[in-house]
């Protein structure tokens, strides 16, 4: 099948916004005849990394490639950065503020849970930013028989 | 359990009804208010027992909604006399989510829907 690029901007604190990319992600994962576990441990990655982005930075964006083998997923932002990576890591670890646990994030599992449904996670940050690569791999397994 | 079953269990009302998804049956149920909790959880869970899943929370956003979505489950219980707005049930309706509310509190709503067979997470991981 053809390969998909998007790209899609994220906006500070745009809460109402924040699941669109994993929504759109969804819609194409399902297109492609993959199965509804796969595509909601992708979904669910994605979903997780727009909230980080959504309720932690001043802003970024993503860019979601999929082809055959690897849907192919990076987020980047422009700061504050994290202060530990180590820490944000730890399960129930959480900096979120009170306008992210009143719209039901700040569980401090974020980043542990995209940690868990990912093949592969490179997270590198600084003041300037963050950068969350995000690998998942496509086997035969992984589409609808 | 018939959602009509369950929609008088617990006093409920249904807000999309013109939801052209809308299932009839809830048999299994999740409740928290924080979604990365969800999310966490709820990824074991077989996709395919989502149709007669819901997610009973006190968070009537967008967010709930969405992460319905991602999980597959398609119906949402809010509690605690949560109404959502307008633009949060017009998104329900394009996703395809059956939205309920109940003024009882969290605790009430789960021990009537436990009492009623509405099977837990733990459930479905063991018959599963």
């Amino acid at each position: 099948m053809e390969s998909y690029s998007r790209e899609f901007k994220i906006q500070k604190n745009d809460i109402g916004n924040a699941g669109t990319v994993a929504s759109l992600t969804k819609r194409e994962l399902k297109r492609r005849g993959l199965t509804r576990d796969f595509v909601k441990t992708v979904t669910i990655g994605i979903y997780e990394a727009e909230i980080n982005v959504v309720i932690h930075s001043y802003g970024g964006y993503c860019v979601v490639k999929i082809n055959d083998d690897i849907v192919d997923v990076i987020f980047q932002d422009i700061g504050p950065g994290i202060e530990c990576i180590d820490s944000a890591l730890t399960p129930g670890f959480s900096t979120a503020s009170h306008y992210a646990i009143e719209n039901g994030f700040g569980a401090g599992m974020g980043l542990p849970n995209i940690q868990s449904v990912s093949d592969e996670m490179k997270l590198t940050s600084s003041k300037e930013g963050t950068r969350l690569h995000m690998k998942f791999n496509i086997d035969g397994d992984c589409y609808e028989s | 359990m018939e959602l009509t079953a369950v929609l008088e269990l617990i006093n409920a009302k249904q807000f999309n009804q013109e939801c052209p998804r809308c299932i009839k049956e809830i048999n299994y149920a999740f409740v928290c208010d924080l979604m990365s909790d969800a999310l966490m959880l709820l990824k074991k869970m077989p996709s395919h027992i989502g149709a007669h899943g819901a997610l009973v929370t006190g968070l009537v956003t967008n967010q709930a909604l969405r992460t319905a979505e991602i999980l597959d489950l398609e119906t949402i219980i809010f509690v605690r006399g949560k109404t959502p707005s307008q633009s949060v049930i017009e998104l329900a309706d394009e996703i395809g989510i059956t939205l309920i509310g109940t003024a009882l509190t969290m605790y009430r709503t789960s021990g009537l829907l436990f009492m009623n067979n509405v099977k837990s997470y733990e459930s479905v991981l063991e018959e599963n």
